[in-house]
């Protein structure tokens, strides 16, 4: 297992970790595919304040744009939740080197809380699910570098 | 010519030229495929920093897609063509009948995306599963693994028809039959992996397979299958990935949730290519629809898919009445709710249209308007 990204959640630095740790593989990020997505995490803390930060896959890139303003990074579909449920799916990965069934993106917010799906089209919406491997083997790297196949 | 093979008693059907052997033999090339060529020399494709992609070679002429092909023939779309090439007797012959303007980039995507269901799912990792559970799994995976391969039956029973000017659509489409095959291989293996075994195969599911594959055109098929059926399996793998009893069938859900996606917004953006091209077809897709809505009624309403959902979503039957009725609640709105979306991105507004059981639209924006009981 891999210790905990050195850097406070949400921040700009825990992004760039994350994606750091996600690429690390190569062969691991070659075989879950190309990918294009802009892909927004939004966080709502208590005073419901939000702050979005921005994803791009690029074919085998993964960039972390850090915190970003929605009109400008004119994100293609966005997840969105208050800042514990992200620490607790954060804390999830961290505990079990990936996350477990009940912390996934798609269970956390297939019920529509307690993070929520937003798109402003269909074929927005649907690149959540068209990626969801590469985002998913990307969270996971902060319990562990990206191997989201099986070893062969 | 041929009179070799006249004298041993048997006839060439493809109208070689077997002079040319005799020639060639003596030296003497014939060089019309060199000197009299209209192909663009000159053109360099480059590679973009994944590879040299479909849509890296979309260049000059050979990008260029006629909206009716000019010929019946296997040709390669660009090249020069004898003028005696035999009729291959394609039926589609025109690109909005198969085109989206994400095809290039989907069929890339396939190619990238593709996993093995042999080597890719932990099967080693699989626990010991509660024989309610297991009994659950087992059937949803037989339904699963029945419903798939009419996604490959389908593209498989057009592909042939479909002009070779059209190749990119083609080779999309030769993608998706991987992927279903895969499907129903990944769903066969889960069923028998774990010492549960087949499930059920019910009459209900395999009529609206059957409206799929019977299918009088592509249109009806594709709107049937690409935008209605496999919208809602993806539901159904998204469910599954969120209920999933232990990791390893996550992986397989979230595998196929991404390759079901593919396929998805290839027919969500082909209707709209359809229909921006020739909007009088409307009134024909939504009476495709008319007749294969009853499919989202289907995956509530047939006992071998609904209660195997539930008690997954439960972690047992004792707790999948309560648990399944909110989980079902949940997933309607959600099948229901994407669909009308995808439908309205593609240009054809089906609020107010569905052809759907009021008890399944409350609560749903702008779909219970004249809805057929």
């Amino acid at each position: 297992m891999t210790a905990p990204i050195d850097a406070p959640f949400p921040s700009d630095a825990w992004f760039s970790e994350l994606v750091l740790r996600a690429v690390a593989d190569q062969a691991a990020v070659k075989r879950l595919g190309i990918a294009e997505l802009r892909f927004g995490i939004e966080i709502v803390d208590a005073g419901e304040h939000t702050r979005l930060f921005g994803l791009v896959l690029d074919g085998y890139e993964v960039d972390s744009v850090g915190e970003v303003a929605e009109a400008e990074f004119a994100p293609e579909v966005v997840v969105s939740g208050s800042i514990d449920s992200w620490r607790q799916m954060v804390a999830a990965i961290e505990e079990h080197g990936g996350a477990d069934t009940a912390h996934t993106l798609n269970s956390l917010s297939i019920f529509g809380e307690p993070l929520v799906v937003r798109a402003d089209d269909a074929m927005g919406h649907d690149k959540f699910f068209r990626f969801m491997g590469t985002l998913q083997a990307v969270f996971d790297a902060a319990g562990s570098p990206a191997t989201v196949l099986a070893p062969s | 010519m041929g009179s070799t093979a006249s004298r041993r008693g048997y006839t060439m059907a493809l109208g070689l030229d077997f002079g040319y052997l005799e020639r060639s033999a003596r030296g003497e090339f014939d060089l019309g495929w060199l000197r009299d060529t209209n192909s663009e020399w000159g053109v360099r494709a480059k590679p973009g920093k994944t590879g040299l992609t479909l849509r890296d070679i979309a260049i000059g002429s050979y990008g260029e897609v006629p909206d009716h092909a000019p010929l019946r023939t296997m040709a390669p779309r660009g090249s020069d063509i004898d003028p005696d090439v035999p009729d291959m007797g394609y039926t589609i012959n025109d690109k909005s009948e198969v085109w989206s303007d994400n095809l290039l980039d989907l069929y890339e995507e396939a190619v990238s995306r593709q996993w093995s269901a042999t080597r890719d799912i932990p099967w080693g990792d699989l626990p010991e599963l509660d024989p309610d559970i297991e009994h659950a799994m087992c059937q949803l995976a037989t339904v699963l693994s029945e419903v798939e391969m009419v996604a490959s039956d389908f593209p498989a029973k057009w592909l042939w028809r479909i002009n070779h000017d059209y190749v990119e659509a083609k080779m999309f489409l030769c993608t998706q039959v991987m992927d279903e095959a895969r499907h129903t291989e990944v769903f066969r293996k889960r069923a028998l992996a774990n010492g549960g075994g087949l499930g059920r195969a019910s009459a209900v599911v395999e009529r609206f397979l059957q409206l799929i594959l019977d299918a009088e055109s592509y249109d009806e098929g594709s709107a049937l299958m690409h935008l209605l059926g496999e919208g809602i399996v993806l539901s159904l793998f998204r469910a599954g990935e969120a209920i999933a009893p232990s990791p390893v069938e996550q992986q397989i859900f979230r595998l196929c949730m991404q390759d079901e996606a593919r396929h998805v917004a290839y027919g969500t953006m082909h209707l709209r290519y359809r229909l921006e091209r020739d909007p009088l077809m409307a009134e024909d897709f939504h009476a495709y629809l008319d007749k294969g809505e009853e499919i989202i009624a289907m995956i509530f309403a047939t006992p071998e898919i609904a209660e195997p959902t539930a008690i997954l979503a439960a972690g047992g039957i004792e707790q999948a009445a309560a648990v399944g009725a909110v989980a079902g609640n949940v997933m309607r709105n959600q099948v229901i709710g994407e669909y009308l979306k995808r439908c309205q991105h593609a240009g054809l507004d089906r609020r107010g249209r569905l052809h759907l059981p009021d008890i399944l639209l409350e609560g749903i924006p702008g779909a219970k308007v004249e809805a057929v009981a």
